[in-house]
């Protein structure tokens, strides 16, 4: 099964690549989307029409594919996806397009995505799709795209990828997952799901207390904390293979922390020394070196993605609270000052900021502050703990737990704290989020 | 004091019958199967030969019946150890907790020793003297509130400061081993001050 979506996966991304550019993408960013103002873009994506009308299978085709392009760029929180029945402008199959920009502007479009469908035979599908600048009547791009296995969702992801490209710089987060630990009663173990909340799979089958799944920054790896063995140890499972290794068994704890940017090295909690001390694991050398030495608690660090520093929670100040220090474990620096309760920091795959949870009126809320400890904005506010912020690859969104009496769910909001989206809601406990690395 | 020792012994004397007898009656049971065992099997070794298909079906029959019986009698011998080991358990934990080894208590995000706890470990320190065979374990627990992962760091310092407090009084700390179970393992499911109070502790375990 998954053989086989990789190797969809490798069909239409090689198509892709000798797919016809007839223009293009402008490669200009039109609106900083991390301001705190930012709202959304207001786009209109029509039914894609057929230019081959007698062809039947096409005829569910069309309107499917936009279907899942508005689904996808739906999940990027960063478009209000327009009601196709508040449309003006018909689209009449097999004319060409002559489009009058003052329609979609009065109904409050300032992009608008046309396709056509060009073939969709049993497996062939070509599609052309372009994207318009409503308000300054202007083409932003015309791409032709050619699939072979009758996927429409990774056509559509394809598709919604190059308007996040056009729009903001970058692709966003399709092709990613998210893990994450369900709770039952004593027991827990390790799930994924894709970022639309899709093909939710088991992964570990431990049925004992397991924690903080960490993605290695290559997608390689997966590595957590179990208590499998009886005592916590970190595993470290190939993805690929499915094989786990038990990678720290010192006695009293082993925590799993994050890994290095380059995927090579581990960061964990370890009490060997008799006190909670932040080590660096060398993957392959299977070497440690000790980073932290104090007499309080050091745990839950975090690598920033250009490699330089590590954030983590110490409570050597009195009560936990966030810090950074050098690679070397030098020039430690508190970065939290609100509040007595800052734990689980995740650092911005874009550099520059921290989230965290943090309690305040007795609830937990998600934060994020830059590495100076300041411009603090707080991102959560509803009446529910919200734990566990983890940035997606884009540095765009947050996934984030919550729970609130019986009800537990994984969220996703943008990284501004707007437009919360829950990707699942269960009576179980739902815990420790992990956004993974963008997937080729 | 002396009295409560007293009951002790003759408890420890009572626990070590009980093994013996047990012991007896394991013995016994298997005695036992092995003479059903025996009737069973030796018709068949002075069986007068008949018709040849018949032979060989009754032959297959009587290995099939051989080894069913052999098979029960093992998965007998299997049940009854796997009791007597069950019993063993029990016995030993019931006179561990017998004991009175007493948990001890934290204040909200602390691992320091209360007062009321060094009491307690005093006591306990006793005990584990005079049970000086016993590894011990120092199982740190947390209430539910704030994060897991430095839960389970602060269920690690608490077994650690109750672990040093052990050694200052004169437990070899080479009897001593720390967990920490975070918030995973409450003593009270309840969610409120009450239950959290009993939930952020260090608990004991002789093994």
């Amino acid at each position: 099964m998954k053989n086989k979506y990789t190797f969809n996966i490798f069909i239409l991304f090689t198509f892709l690549l000798i797919s016809i550019l007839h223009n293009t993408a402008l490669a200009k960013v039109y609106i900083d989307i991390d301001a705190p103002g930012f709202q959304q873009f207001p786009i209109a994506v029509c039914d894609f029409q057929n230019k081959k009308a007698g062809a039947v299978p096409s005829a569910e085709f069309n309107t499917a594919i936009a279907d899942n392009i508005r689904h996808y760029i739906d999940l990027s929180g960063i478009f209000n996806i327009l009601d196709k029945k508040s449309f003006l402008e018909g689209v009449e199959p097999g004319t060409p397009e002559t489009i009058r920009f003052s329609d979609w502007s009065v109904i409050g479009a300032d992009f608008l995505l046309r396709g056509d469908m060009i073939i969709a035979g049993q497996n062939d599908v070509i599609v052309e799709s372009r994207l318009y600048d409503v308000t300054r009547g202007q083409m932003l791009f015309n791409k032709k795209y050619l699939d072979k296995t009758g996927d429409l969702s990774a056509l559509a992801r394809a598709i919604a990828a190059d308007i996040l490209l056009a729009l903001t710089g970058d692709e966003g987060d399709f092709n990613t997952k998210i893990a994450f630990v369900i709770k039952k009663n004593a027991r827990s173990d390790i799930y994924t799901m894709n970022y639309n909340a899709s093909d939710m799979k088991n992964l570990t089958n431990h049925q004992n207390i397991v924690a903080a799944p960490r993605w290695s920054p290559d997608g390689q790896y997966l590595a957590f904390t179990s208590y499998k063995s009886g005592r916590p140890e970190v595993y470290l499972r190939n993805l690929k293979t499915g094989k786990e290794k038990n990678v720290s068994s010192f006695p009293g704890l082993n925590l799993c922390g994050s890994f290095s940017p380059d995927s090579k090295k581990l960061l964990l909690t370890l009490s060997k020394d008799n006190n909670e001390e932040i080590y660096a694991l060398d993957i392959d050398a299977m070497t440690l070196k000790r980073l932290t030495h104090s007499h309080s608690i050091d745990v839950s660090p975090a690598w920033s993605p250009d490699g330089k520093k590590i954030a983590f929670v110490s409570n050597r100040s009195g009560s936990p609270q966030i810090f950074l220090m050098d690679t070397d474990g030098n020039n430690v620096k508190r970065i939290t000052f609100e509040g007595n309760y800052n734990t689980s920091p995740s650092w911005s795959p874009r550099g520059g900021r921290i989230a965290y949870e943090g309690l305040i009126n007795h609830k937990y809320q998600i934060f994020s502050v830059d590495e100076e400890g300041n411009n603090l904005i707080q991102l959560t506010f509803d009446d529910a703990d919200n734990e566990y912020p983890s940035w997606s690859p884009s540095g765009r969104q947050i996934v984030f737990s919550s729970r609130q009496g019986s009800k537990s769910r994984i969220s996703i909001m943008n990284s501004n704290g707007l437009n919360t989206r829950v990707l699942k809601e269960n009576k179980d406990h739902l815990v420790m989020p992990s956004w993974s690395p963008k997937f080729k | 004091m002396k009295k409560h020792l007293t009951l002790i012994g003759l408890l420890m004397v009572f626990v070590f019958g009980l093994t013996i007898f047990s012991g007896c009656a394991e013995k016994k049971a298997v005695v036992k199967d092995e003479a059903i065992q025996e009737q069973k099997v030796a018709p068949t070794q002075t069986a007068p030969v008949a018709v040849k298909d018949d032979e060989a079906a009754r032959r297959a029959k009587e290995q099939a019946d051989r080894e069913a019986a052999l098979k029960e009698q093992a998965d007998r011998e299997a049940a009854l150890k796997a009791q007597a080991a069950k019993d063993r358990a029990a016995r030993n934990a019931a006179a561990l907790n017998d004991l009175n080894i007493q948990n001890i208590y934290f204040d909200y995000d602390k691992s320091s020793i209360r007062p009321d706890a060094r009491e307690i470990l005093k006591a306990n320190a006793d005990i584990f003297t005079k049970n000086s065979a016993a590894k011990i374990v120092v199982e740190g627990h947390c209430d539910e509130r704030g994060t897991a992962e430095y839960n389970m760091a602060l269920g690690e310092r608490r077994a650690q400061e109750t672990k040093q407090y052990l050694v200052n009084l004169g437990i070899n700390v080479s009897r001593l081993e720390t967990i920490s179970y975070g918030e995973e393992r409450p003593a009270n499911e309840a969610h409120d001050e009450a239950a959290w109070a009993q939930n952020r502790r260090a608990q004991f375990l002789l093994k």
